[in-house]
């Protein structure tokens, strides 16, 4: 597990330096993201926290490339600069919604990343079609996504952003929209692929329990103008079960976090109602 | 085998409706007194158009080679149009005002024209059909190329795809609806800007031996031409709906 106290030699896998967005000109701008600061260490699962509207799925855009950070600041990739544009293709990321393709199979929309990286159909279908029993999906490859349910296109859009062979994985809230139960079966199933597939993984969520459950660092964001509040290394150990949750340890990480995340809520209602 | 049977079961309503209308028309119109010449019953155009068969024949070929002939160049040009007006946006901009007036008019209007330029050969008539067929295609197709969302085309961009790869892999599958919406519109009015044309001015086709019959007063024979052309376009629009199953095969 990586330790942010020890230093080491190889750079972070991922390192933001004072990176700000600002939408709109002078008089009505929106600043969604403020001076953020911020280095994630390869192999880490790193989840992040904060209020609606702070700013989080417009970090997520700037990292995956979408969108170019203001010019005060810069993006590092393995201890690299990276310029306006260059980290799209770089970087599997989820976006909040699945964004299934109605008109492709599961096992198609599986594989839309490597058609577009230009593998050709039947090896791309060979290799996805290998991760369809890890993923719980055996036997629904034919299906179209509106023949599963939501926790099933959940998984399906996890796939295609698995088979994206990215080293940087960027999830953007994918357990939002499930009930509970479907929710904590699939942060377990989550942290078992990820032990075996070993990738960086940065994961946006609402929810203090499933951040301490899945991260080795929980990054609390302000509210907007959103920029890192603090940063909480979690020290459970993996691997992780259900029973954590009612450990004294991971109850004094939730009662600090909730102190903090309540505060910035908080901020956000008050400004919202003047 | 299985599609076969789709067909039947998909044809056979469309049939039996047609069947009663006629039987209707036959009985009720001998029942309420009104006089052939009015309203002729289907049984004795159904007489006419075998008797006059290798006439009707021939006509219905032309104009069904015309219909689609027309259709099918319209439709080419209206979908690389909306492709390169995805492609170039300036394009659209510079192109749509011109469009838009031309469609105002309709396609009808033209037929003079049209005769004028390519004669009163099949060529007029393929060109007045695709006239009627361009714009309704490009607009369609247009509107559902642009109708991924911003969200779905980053997803596209996130995994490095570029414009063509966003276009072939998003934008058209998502626009398969609309084209097909399109194309069947389209049809339809490839094959009545054909008639109509025909009835303006040519040597042969459904709209002209309507024009010549009309003008020997044979209505029994104008009334077997409007037989057997809608009996042609009914085939067509057949075929096409085999082709939407085949462009918008995921529902
Ligand atoms: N393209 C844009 N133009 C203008 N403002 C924008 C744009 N994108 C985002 N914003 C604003 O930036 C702020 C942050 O939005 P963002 O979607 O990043 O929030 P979030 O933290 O992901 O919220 P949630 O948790 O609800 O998903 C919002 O106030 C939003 O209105
Ligand atoms: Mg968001």
């Amino acid at each position: 597990m990586p330790d942010e106290t020890t230093a080491v030699a190889t750079p972070p896998h991922l390192q933001l330096v004072n990176v700000w967005k600002r939408f709109g000109e002078a008089p009505k701008q929106t600043v969604a993201v403020r001076n953020v600061d911020l280095s994630i260490e390869p192999g880490a699962f790193v989840t992040l926290i904060g209020p609606s509207g702070c700013g989080k799925s417009t970090l997520f855009s700037m990292i995956s490339g979408l969108l170019p950070p203001d010019s005060d600041g810069s993006l590092l990739l393995n201890g690299k600069v990276q310029q306006d544009g260059a980290l799209l293709g770089k970087i599997a990321f989820m976006p909040q919604r699945d964004l299934l393709f109605p008109w492709r199979t599961v096992l198609d929309n599986a594989t839309l990343a490597l058609e577009v990286e230009g593998m050709p159909r039947r090896r791309a279908r060979a290799k996805a079609e290998a991760l369809f029993p890890e993923f719980g999906l055996g036997g629904f490859e034919q299906h179209y996504p509106h023949q599963l349910s939501g926790g099933m296109r959940q998984r399906v859009a996890l796939m295609r952003t698995f088979l994206f062979e990215r080293d940087l994985i960027l999830l953007d809230e994918p357990f939002g929209a499930l009930d509970a139960l479907t929710r904590s079966m699939m942060q377990r199933w989550l942290l078992d692929i990820w032990a075996k597939h070993r990738r960086t993984v940065l994961f946006i969520t609402h929810d203090i329990d499933e951040a301490i459950f899945l991260g080795d660092k929980v990054v609390v964001m302000t509210a907007r103008p959103g920029t890192i509040k603090c940063e909480e290394a979690i020290t459970l150990p993996r691997p992780r079960d259900l029973g954590v949750v009612t450990t004294p340890e991971f109850m004094a990480v939730k009662k600090k976090l909730l102190a903090v995340v309540e505060e910035e809520s908080l901020k956000t209602f008050a400004a919202a109602s003047p | 085998m299985a599609y076969g049977l789709r067909f039947i079961r998909s044809a056979w309503p469309v049939a039996s409706a047609l069947a009663l209308l006629l039987l209707l028309w036959q009985f009720g119109a001998a029942a309420l007194d009104i006089p052939t010449y009015i309203l002729p019953r289907p049984a004795e155009i159904f007489v006419t158009a075998i008797a006059k068969w290798p006439l009707l024949g021939d006509a219905l070929t032309v104009t069904l080679i015309e219909a689609v002939g027309g259709f099918l160049l319209g439709a080419a040009i209206g979908i690389v149009l909306a492709v390169l007006m995805i492609l170039v946006p300036p394009l659209e901009a510079l192109l749509m005002p011109i469009a838009v007036v031309i469609n105002a008019v309709p396609s009808i209007a033209f037929v003079p024209l049209v005769l004028l330029w390519f004669g009163l050969g099949m060529e007029s008539k393929i060109a007045i059909g695709a006239l009627a067929v361009v714009l309704v295609v490009l607009l369609n197709l247009l509107a559902g190329l642009k109708r991924p969302e911003a969200d779905a085309i980053n997803l596209m961009r996130s995994f490095g795809a570029g414009r063509i790869g966003i276009l072939w892999r998003l934008q058209l599958p998502a626009a398969m609806p609309g084209l097909v919406t399109g194309l069947r519109v389209g049809l339809a009015r490839s094959t009545i800007a054909v008639i109509v044309a025909e009835m303006m001015g040519a040597y042969s086709g459904i709209g002209q031996v309507i024009y010549q019959a009309t003008g020997q007063v044979d209505y029994l024979t104008v009334w077997a031409a409007v037989f057997v052309a809608s009996l042609g376009s009914l085939a067509l629009y057949g075929v096409l709906v085999a082709i939407d199953r085949k462009l918008v095969w995921w529902r």
